[in-house]
């Protein structure tokens, strides 16, 4: 909803989701090897010892189904396995359990084989993973791996606990800010406001990248439109008149001009130019000057000096990190220089930033926003998540992909992500995603608190 | 109950499993290819079980393969001619260091970790009562209520007062010689318990006053306490019901963990719980366990450094808990500034735990463990539990006995914050 509307009628925000299973069957995480001799004999000699009692001679270990069939652990249901190695553990010398080596191929760029899994459920439930047990992974990291999120062990957003998340606001606004407002004689602003508008999450749905994909770009729009987001799409795909306009931002390239959008109920249409080479950087100014009406959103690298480029006039920025930037260790703490170096300068409340910044899973997107970013563009687990095949360029999507099924992919992984953000936002306190933006004091970074915590430790060192 | 008394199938399936607790650490069988992950890796589980079943450790028994934390930290033994005689160090801690309230002393420097009627079957909770009253030390009942079966044990048996308040009686606390606030959980900092509602049958929801089927959501935080001095009016409501029990206070780690600690001070505690973000949970959101709160590694540091600076850092007990899988674990996490520790998840692996992260689902645990299920709670037998757990114990006395005195002290307390005695080897440890 855009912030017209909300002034009409109020209503709480809330987006829907509904089971959408795959399309590609996803190879099952273990493999179950059954030495079926071996499983027959034992039958048969506890049918001996039993004296014929079936119930007690074909009872099976598994309590998820893996031997259900009629035929029990001869033909096993491996899509049941969930590897508590019940079976294995039973029976050695029968039964094995083994990471299915299949699963490998659902590696993506920056994430193993069971992150990919998890962009895979978000996607078909739109639920936030839930899990027993702790935490099973390595002991910090580098990059996001690098940094923990604070709690708060009394402050509360609402004072209502789990049960008041729906009023902690995800809502973000786009758009320029005056440093300081002026009034005349008559007590009005003399400056106008830049234009500003709404948007519920954080989260852009980053469609630059396709080409020739235009279902695709339909569904990342219809996404952005029911999840009150924005779409960027490439201008020759951003057509009002097939798509649902108001929630899309054309992306103008390089050497063009053209594009403009009307934004719905009245909001400012958003463009954004690409400014990527730094030759292209006076067409931001020169925009700005023939298009008042409009957000404009300049798309540059990241490690861009950003000062200037606020003062030429740049009100809302798109930082984009190359792929060696998105899995550098220190990406963290690019956006946390960045973010620092412009409030350092008196900038970062006249500015919107916006990081494409290989931002892969939803804590990801927390902790960016928290080094500074007000919202971070999604590409490559929207395409993860609509079973795209990375392998070939363009990504290929599924053949059997409809609107409907894409969108509800892109809807329940979205709602995850926002459920799993106000698990953060609620953690920390925090009574909106605003107030995470930049929220440095609540981040804790592993080099820094091991220094602290083992500096005096004969043999510790930094890490490089 | 006895093995004999139990229905057939129960029976088959409980001598299976014993046989497999068994065969797996004798390594005829390799290691289970799918067991293991980097903080519990195949060998830290089977050597576990291995230590439970009361035979000398052969396997690796220290470390995990995190790559940082305690799997990166090592001890700086004393030359030989410098170490104690581990059968002369004394691991005995006490509780109270405040002067007000009851002297009490354990034997062994840890306890067990709260652990509710819902997260696990009363079994279990029983098995842990009755190897804690075997040790002289303290287990928790967690935030789902006192069942019945914990009252002869009630001298070894910590009452939880959480946010949920789950069977929280009067008696309940009055019966309890250390009571437990519960204020956060490092698994899910800041997020409250967790019972998903196929868990939550009859007999659970009966103990915790609610409705069957209907997963738990416990508020966070307390809505009484948003200050130190709502901390200090808690503390004292609790000890206007049972004046004769130790207040412990569990937290998690945030960023202004030493902070929390001096205002539990002020507040009245006793024990300060300090409850790493790397802990365990019957149910938690992934995004929750790695992300928000810092490792009881970094956090222990921090508190014990500012407690000693602040001048009550005798005055006040600190336990840790987050990740203690070993007596390595307990040994580092003394020497990074806790006086002792609390035991969750190790507990379990005793009993058979693989680690699988499924305790939250459906039926629960397929060992038996994690959950409420009638027939899957048959498969620990809280004798055979109990004795798990006390051959566990006995193995960690007997290793921290070892590295005490190797590092040539003769008392576990004077290990208390000695990271000189620490070696940072990102990747490796110590040999045993």
């Amino acid at each position: 909803m855009t912030a017209s509307t909300e002034s009409k009628t109020y209503r709480r925000y809330h987006l829907q989701t509904q089971p959408m299973p795959e399309l590609t069957p996803v190879p099952p995480r273990f493999r179950v090897r059954v030495k079926r001799h071996k499983l027959i004999a034992l039958v048969v000699r506890e049918m001996i010892e039993t004296r014929g009692d079936l119930r007690v001679s074909l009872s099976r270990p598994c309590v998820y189904g893996v031997f259900s069939r009629p035929v029990g652990g001869l033909w096993p249901r491996e899509e049941n396995c969930v590897g508590c190695l019940r079976c294995t553990v039973q029976y050695p010398e029968m039964v094995r359990v083994e990471p299915n080596p299949a699963r490998s191929r659902l590696a993506a760029p920056g994430l193993a084989p069971d992150q990919v899994d998890t962009i895979l459920y978000e996607a078909r439930t739109g639920r936030v993973p839930v899990r027993g047990a702790g935490y099973r992974g390595r002991f910090g990291g580098t990059s996001w791996d690098g940094m923990w999120l604070d709690m708060s062990e009394i402050v509360r957003p609402t004072r209502d606990g789990i049960h008041g998340r729906e009023t902690i606001s995800t809502a973000v606004e786009i758009g320029g800010k005056l440093p300081t407002l002026t009034f005349d004689d008559a007590g009005q602003p003399v400056d106008p406001a830049p234009p500003l508008r709404w948007v519920e999450l954080p989260f852009v749905l980053d469609g630059t990248g396709l080409a020739d994909t235009t279902p695709v770009a339909a569904i990342l729009a219809e996404t952005a439109f029911r999840a009150g987001t924005l779409a960027l799409l490439p201008a020759r795909f951003a057509d009002p008149g097939s798509m649902t306009g108001d929630q899309l931002a054309a992306v103008i390239p390089s050497g063009e001009t053209d594009g403009a959008l009307h934004g719905a109920d009245g909001d400012p249409p958003l463009l954004e130019l690409d400014l990527l080479d730094p030759a292209d950087r006076q067409r931001g100014a020169l925009r700005r000057a023939e298009s008042p009406g409009a957000i404009l959103v300049w798309r540059v690298p990241l490690g861009t000096d950003l000062a200037p480029l606020i003062t030429e006039g740049a009100e809302v920025i798109h930082v984009v990190a190359t792929i060696e930037q998105q899995l550098a260790p220190d990406l963290p703490r690019q956006l946390r220089a960045m973010h620092e170096a412009l409030v350092e300068a008196g900038l970062r409340d006249r500015v919107t930033l916006i990081g494409s910044v290989g931002v892969r899973q939803a804590e990801h997107a927390a902790k960016a926003i928290a080094c500074g970013l007000d919202l971070v563009a999604l590409d490559l687990p929207l395409w993860l998540a609509l079973q795209a095949d990375l392998g070939s360029d363009p990504p290929r999507f599924p053949q059997r992909m409809s609107l409907e099924w894409g969108t509800g992919r892109l809807q329940n992984l979205v709602a995850s992500w926002r459920d799993q953000l106000l698990e953060v936002l609620g953690a920390m306190g925090l009574r909106e995603v605003r107030r995470l933006r930049g929220e440095l004091g609540r981040t804790i970074f592993q080099d820094e608190m091991e220094r602290e915590a083992f500096g005096e430790i004969a043999g510790w060192e930094p890490t490089a | 109950m006895t093995a004999d008394s139990r229905d057939p199938v129960i029976r088959k399936h409980i001598h299976a499993l014993h046989d497999g607790f068994d065969a797996w650490p004798g390594g005829s069988h390799g290691s289970p290819p799918a067991m293991g992950d980097a903080r519990w890796t195949a060998p830290l589980i089977l050597s576990t079980w291995e230590q439970a079943a009361g035979r000398p450790a052969t396997l690796e028994t220290g470390t995990g393969a995190s790559g940082g934390g305690f799997d990166a930290l090592a001890f700086r033994f004393a030359p030989e001619g410098d170490r104690a005689d581990p059968a002369q160090v004394a691991l005995g801690i006490p509780l109270n260091r405040r002067g007000d309230g009851p002297s009490i002393e354990i034997p062994i420097p840890w306890y067990g970790a709260g652990m509710s009627y819902g997260s696990v079957s009363e079994e279990v909770m029983l098995a842990r009562a009755m190897a804690a009253k075997e040790w002289g030390t303290f287990t928790s009942t967690g935030e789902g209520g006192y069942p019945d079966v914990l009252v002869p044990y009630a001298r070894h048996v910590i009452t939880q007062v959480a946010t949920g308040m789950f069977g929280i009686r009067e008696e309940t606390i009055q019966r309890a010689r250390i009571i437990e606030i519960k204020y956060a959980q490092g698994a899910k900092p800041g997020l409250g318990g967790h019972l998903l509602g196929d868990k939550a049958t009859a007999a659970v929801a009966a103990m915790r006053e609610s409705v069957p089927w209907v997963s738990l959501f416990s508020p966070f935080p307390f809505h009484s306490v948003y200050s130190v001095e709502d901390h200090r009016k808690h503390i004292d409501w609790l000890r206007s019901v049972s004046p004769g029990s130790l207040i412990s206070v569990k937290v998690s780690t945030p960023t202004d963990v030493d902070m929390v600690a001096v205002g539990s001070y002020y507040a009245g505690a006793h024990i300060l719980h300090v409850d790493g973000s790397y802990g365990g949970t019957g149910a938690a959101p992934e995004i929750a366990k790695k992300n928000i709160a810092m490792p009881i590694e970094l956090a222990l540091p921090r508190v014990h450094r500012f407690l000693a600076e602040e001048g009550i850092r005798d005055e006040l007990v600190v336990l840790a808990s987050g990740g203690i899988r070993s007596a390595d674990d307990v040994a580092k996490a003394i020497a990074l500034g806790a006086d002792g520790c609390v035991l969750g998840t190790v507990e379990l692996v005793a009993l058979g735990c693989t680690r699988c992260s499924n305790c939250e689902r459906g039926r629960g645990c397929p060992f038996g463990l994690t959950t409420t299920d009638p027939e899957l709670s048959q498969l620990v037998d809280p004798w055979w539990g109990a004795e798990r757990i006390s051959n566990l114990y006995a193995s960690f006395e007997r290793r921290l006995r070892r590295i005490v005195a190797g590092l040539g002290l003769a008392s576990i307390r004077d290990l208390r914050g000695r990271t000189d005695l620490l070696v940072y080897e990102r990747g490796t440890h110590e040999p045993r």
